[in-house]
């Protein structure tokens, strides 16, 4: 029987090269495309290693579409080229090639070096993660069947489904779990980490744009694991305390009863000279700094009452020692300075006993004259 | 040469071939043929694709509305649970190491049998138990932490949990004997002359598999046994509260599940190696590449089982080790895909059903294989994992991969396993629907994934209600599309045309016996002087039946080529 | 004298085995590629719990661990143990004994040295069931009673079947099942035992030597 060998054609056959130039320019303009994608837009980059992540994103995306355009794109070229035709006879066969030493040494030396650089490029972001900055803030979340809890460092009790965040400040998440693994995911911080019984895992972010966000569980953890979600609030930072000592006051003050009359002056007066004398003078309510002045503030005839209208009595300035004082509305587009805002006793991390001695300080300056 | 001196072409004296069995309880049911236990790992392999894909279109009924409610979340997280069990080591497992390597590796090889048939047996029968166990669950309470079943929460779990480790455990025996088999067959039953670089592919990826199969499936059985003890006898192995870990699950049911998509979709490359070379009338391009890149990747797949568990709370520095590892692995799998890919270039190509399949599974396992790098970035993979990305991504490879794979082989080997012809356009009808519904299905998982949605959830947030429907919309014409491979196989088994010994002119050993072949495969043993793989030259063997021409054709004038579509 | 006679009674049973033929020693090398490959995922389930038990030692700080009451659970005693790995190990040299001398036909001495193995191989057994029943801790009571228990009854179910599989080799010998050149069931049955043996060495110094 006679061999039936196909005619050699010559080349890689026709059109091999515009197809091939073809790809490379569509791979071009998409990669340019997906470069320039503004993940943003579609899921909000709301905390710092964001964006490092979606840059990773879209260079595997840049690579991994070029691949793809061309292992279809050959793919199709050749089913088209080197099909059976009609007028081939049953006994037509190929190009008998078993191998191409060459062909075979690039076509693993290229992927190699592909994938040695994207390692590269994936191992540089790993480590940026590893060198995230967090501490200013450190809190815990610790999962449950079916929701999240969170705790804060100066809050008593936890808070539930809520979790509030100050833009700007970096952040460390203690995770953990009280029964089953969980998962604690932010899609917009594209951070995750497994909530673990007996573990706890350690996510460093710092959160950047303002606005409410997804805390999802990735987990299975049993029959409601795809309602178990909750909502991150990233405020600024004056909301954050605000929503902090808000928390702070639904909790009961938590730290029981000021007892006032064991307040000692001298320890107040360093106190004062540590937290209060950037804002506050010593002389007359007219002394203003920021805050008036705190020296005469049980006898000043001009100023019978306190800023917030309350009788200048030892327990009304530690009513304002504690709550702060938000200042009038000046929202009605009145110029010049606010009156400003005093801190609550959160945001000045004052004591019982802090307050307490504070107060006979304060007492104390106006029994001198 | 002594080998090819002893051999009965040329010594002259005949091979001892056994009696066949005489009742039909030896013959078909309690069989030690291994094309009989083939058959019936394919049978009870498709019985079970169906089973577990009907349990996939309860998923995607429920997935249609945000807050669910087709069935109760118990019954949904069962649902998903033995749907992914259920494909993969009741469905895809079996089909491509019991179904397929059973019927054609040893044929391939010159053989009569594997090398212990009664082991071969025990094998089989212990799959449609441990199936019937898995599936049987539901009455009890169905296992319903996926197929993963973590603790803790799958040591207090429904009874089913239980039943899910024993029915995985005794299928776990089952491959494990199987790789045990098919190793020693592959090492010491092939014909005379067939050196290993003249083994075809498809018994290269079986070899690889079976080495999987054999180590990796024991380190599986060691963690089920540990979760039973836990759960039945309060033993402490994962317990975080009396001293135990949930990690440990972990890394010893990954040390084995890693491998375990490896043994899913190696024997699928094998497949697709036989294939392209045959429907495009060339030799496979890169023979000793794809041969040995598949070993590479059967010993790297050992070593990255971990990039499972990037989120899960080990220590941060092992991350870097994993991810470079999965790296590495995509080199050798690319080098398969180019090379299968230089197959084409040059051919005659014929696109027949299991050509189409073929090509399919190039398209879509190429697109996982991408994906599957995605995932191996640690920061990115923080982002997707337990995500419906994941969700994506497995589909692509295990459907789009071993499925494609098992539907070419299907198209391919019909022929052979039952002596009749299957529709080509049926087949090519059965491609089309399938690839494009499979497409409108786990594309846009992708980005449903990215944008927020997590996996294995029974209700989910109102925004991805959209892609949802797409989903499942895609995903009820890809089980009706199943419909037309059962009706193409049915209507073939019932009044197909006969089938030649060699309807596509291919070259391995077991076209050169007739379809389907007598129980004994070959009347003697042929010799075996080159590659299969050269279209165009006579046959390289000796003392063949004349099934065939000498250059694969059937004699004049029964000739089922061309297999033009 | 007596070497050259042990010499020549080696060649003697080496030209008996090769003259065997073609059809045994192929399946002989398929029987005996397949036992060891069955031994060889045997070892890995082994490793399986070899790595739980390590990994869980390791992930608290004191080993062994302190319970809940808050009282650190006692040390194994060596002692003990120690002899009954020695009665294990003996096993192991009588089994070896046995084949030699099956191999040089001497079928009196195989069967006193097979006799020597199951009797050293069920006080073992003997030995890990009062072991068993002297320790302090329990199989559900901590995660070394889990290993422990897990571990070492995964090896004594090996030991266990393996003293069966030598009562019916025995008999199979003395049955005339085996020739001086056709022996596999032996030679799996040796290949088995020393795998009980070596596992043993691994369970010996991972409980009670580390």
């Amino acid at each position: 029987m006679a061999q039936y060998t196909a005619p050699r054609k010559p080349g890689l056959g026709p059109g091999f090269w515009q197809v091939t130039i073809a790809m490379t320019i569509l791979n071009a303009i998409a990669s340019y495309f997906i470069a320039n994608l503004d993940i943003d837009k579609y899921l909000p980059e709301a905390a710092d290693p964001a964006s490092d992540i979606d840059a990773l994103f879209k260079f595997l995306s840049v690579v991994g579409n070029a691949i793809f355009v061309y292992v279809v794109g050959y793919i199709v070229y050749f089913c088209i080229v080197w099909r059976r035709r009609a007028s081939d006879g049953p006994d037509a066969i190929g190009i008998q090639i078993h191998d191409n030493p060459r062909l075979e040494l690039w076509w693993t030396i290229i992927p190699a070096i592909l994938m040695v650089i994207v390692a590269f490029f994936s191992v540089r972001i790993w480590i940026n993660l590893q060198n995230t900055i967090g501490d200013v803030l450190t809190m815990e979340s610790i999962g449950h069947q079916f929701k999240y809890e969170f705790r804060y460092p100066r809050l008593k009790q936890s808070v539930y489904d809520d979790m509030h965040l100050p833009a700007g400040t970096p952040v460390t998440l203690h995770v953990t779990s009280a029964d089953v693994i969980h998962s604690f995911w932010v899609p917009e911080v594209r951070l995750k980490a497994d909530m673990v019984p007996g573990l706890v895992q350690t996510l460093r972010f710092t959160p950047e744009k303002i606005g409410t966000y997804r805390i999802i569980c990735t987990e299975f953890c049993g029959r409601n694991h795809g309602n178990m979600v909750a909502t991150l609030h990233i405020d600024s930072q004056q909301d954050f305390g605000r929503w902090l000592s808000r928390q702070f006051k639904a909790q009961g003050q938590g730290s029981g009863p000021i007892a006032l009359a064991s307040g000692q002056a001298t320890a107040g007066q360093a106190l004062f000279g540590q937290k209060c004398s950037t804002c506050h003078s010593v002389g007359a309510f007219d002394q203003k700094i920021v805050g008036p002045g705190l020296g005469h503030l049980l006898d000043d005839p001009t100023h019978p009452n306190l800023v917030t209208g309350e009788k200048p009595t030892p327990a009304d300035i530690a009513h304002v020692l504690v709550n702060g004082y938000q200042g009038p509305d000046n929202s009605q587009g009145k110029s010049g300075p606010s009156i400003g805002v005093m801190p609550n006793r959160q945001a000045n991390a004052l004591s019982n006993s802090d307050i307490a001695n504070l107060t006979a300080y304060i007492v104390s300056l106006s029994q001198t004259k | 040469m002594a080998v090819a001196a002893a051999h009965p072409a040329i010594s002259g004296h005949e091979d001892h071939i056994h009696p066949e069995p005489e009742s039909f309880v030896a013959k078909y049911i309690f069989s030690i043929d291994a094309k009989v236990i083939g058959v019936q790992y394919m049978i009870t392999g498709l019985l079970f694709f169906i089973i577990s894909g009907l349990l996939a279109e309860v998923v995607r009924i429920q997935l249609l509305r945000p807050e669910g409610g087709f069935v109760s979340n118990d019954t949904y997280n069962g649902v998903y649970s033995l749907h992914a069990s259920g494909m993969i080591w009741m469905t895809i497992i079996p089909l491509v190491t019991g179904g397929f390597g059973n019927y054609v590796m040893p044929l391939q090889i010159g053989a009569r049998d594997v090398a212990f048939p009664w082991l071969n047996l025990v094998s089989f029968w212990l799959f449609p138990v441990a199936g019937v166990i898995l599936m049987g669950s539901f009455i009890v309470g169905a296992p319903e932490a996926g197929w993963t079943e973590y603790p803790p929460i799958s040591l207090q779990g429904p009874p089913g949990t239980s039943l899910w480790c024993v029915a995985i455990f005794l299928i776990g025996i089952s491959s494990t004997l199987t790789g045990i088999n098919f190793l020693v067959t592959i090492m010491k039953m092939r014909a005379p002359g067939m050196t290993f670089t003249r083994m075809p592919l498809f018994c290269w990826a079986q070899l690889a598999t079976a080495m999987l199969n054999m180590v990796a499936t024991t380190a599986l059985a060691g963690a089920l046994l540990a979760l039973f003890l836990e759960r039945q006898f309060n033993v402490p192995f994962y317990d975080p509260g009396r001293g135990g870990s949930p990690l440990l699950w972990q890394h010893m049911f990954w040390f084995y599940s890693h491998p375990a998509v490896y043994i899913m979709i190696l024997p699928a490359f094998g497949i697709v190696s036989e294939i392209f070379p045959t429907f495009a009338r060339k030799p496979i391009f890169g023979y000793k590449m794809i041969a040995f890149s598949s070993i590479a990747i059967a010993l790297l797949g050992f070593m990255v089982w971990a990039h499972h568990m990037f989120t899960s709370g080990m220590a941060p520095w092992l991350q870097l080790p994993f991810m470079i590892l999965t790296m590495v692995i995509a080199v050798p799998t690319g080098i398969k895909i180019f090379s299968w890919m230089a197959t084409l270039w040059g051919g005659k190509i014929e696109f027949h059903p299991a050509m189409l399949f073929a090509i399919g599974f190039l398209v879509t396992f190429s697109f996982g294989g991408i994906t599957g790098v995605f995932l191996s970035a640690v920061p990115v993979d923080l982002h997707e994992h337990g995500t419906y990305f994941v969700v994506a991504h497995i589909h692509y490879v295990l459907f789009g991969g071993s499925m494609f794979g098992i539907f070419a082989g299907v198209y391919y080997w019909w022929p052979k396993i039952t002596g009749r012809m299957m529709s080509n356009k049926l087949g090519v009808w059965h491609f089309w629907t399938t690839f494009l519904s499979f497409n409108v299905t786990f594309l846009p998982m992708h980005w449903l994934g990215l944008e927020g949605m997590p996996r294995r959830v029974a209700q989910y947030r109102p925004e991805f209600q959209f892609w949802n429907d797409v989903a499942s919309a895609g995903s009820f014409v890809l089980a009706a599309s199943t419909l037309i491979l059962i009706y193409n196989m049915a209507t073939s088994l019932l009044r197909g045309k006969k089938a030649p010994a060699n309807p596509w002119g291919a070259r391995t050993l077991e076209w050169t016996i007739s379809s389907p072949p007598p129980y004994y495969n070959f009347k003697t043993i042929p010799a075996v002087l080159k590659n299969p793989y050269d279209f165009g030259e006579p046959l390289p063997y000796l003392g063949i039946d004349p099934q065939v021409d000498e250059f694969g054709n059937p004699p004049a004038g029964q000739s089922a080529r061309p297999a033009h579509v | 004298m007596a070497v050259s006679a042990i010499n020549s009674s080696h060649d003697a049973v080496r030209i008996r085995y090769e003259n065997v033929d073609e059809t045994y020693r192929e399946t002989r090398d398929l029987r005996l590629l397949g036992f060891v490959l069955f031994l060889v995922s045997d070892v890995v389930l082994f490793s399986a719990f070899i790595f739980a038990y390590l990994y869980l030692r390791n992930s608290v700080p004191d080993w062994p661990p302190i319970t809940s009451t808050g009282h650190q659970l006692p040390r194994f005693d060596v002692a003990f143990a120690a002899i009954n790995s020695c009665v294990l190990f003996g096993s192991g040299a009588t089994m070896h004994f046995a084949m030699e001398n099956w191999k040089h036909l001497n079928k009196a001495a195989f069967n006193l040295w097979m006799i020597a193995t199951i009797v050293l191989g069920s006080l073992f057994l003997c030995g890990q069931a009062y072991e068993y029943h002297s320790v302090a801790i329990t199989w559900a009571g901590s995660t070394m009673g889990a290993t422990f228990f897990t571990l070492t009854g995964m090896h004594g179910f090996h030991v266990f079947v393996g003293v069966i599989y030598l009562v019916v080799l025995f008999l199979q010998a003395n049955k005339g099942v085996y020739t001086g050149s056709k022996y596999f069931g032996l030679t799996a049955g040796t290949l088995y035992w020393h795998f009980v043996d070596v596992i043993w060495v691994a369970l010996f110094y991972l409980f009670y030597l580390m």
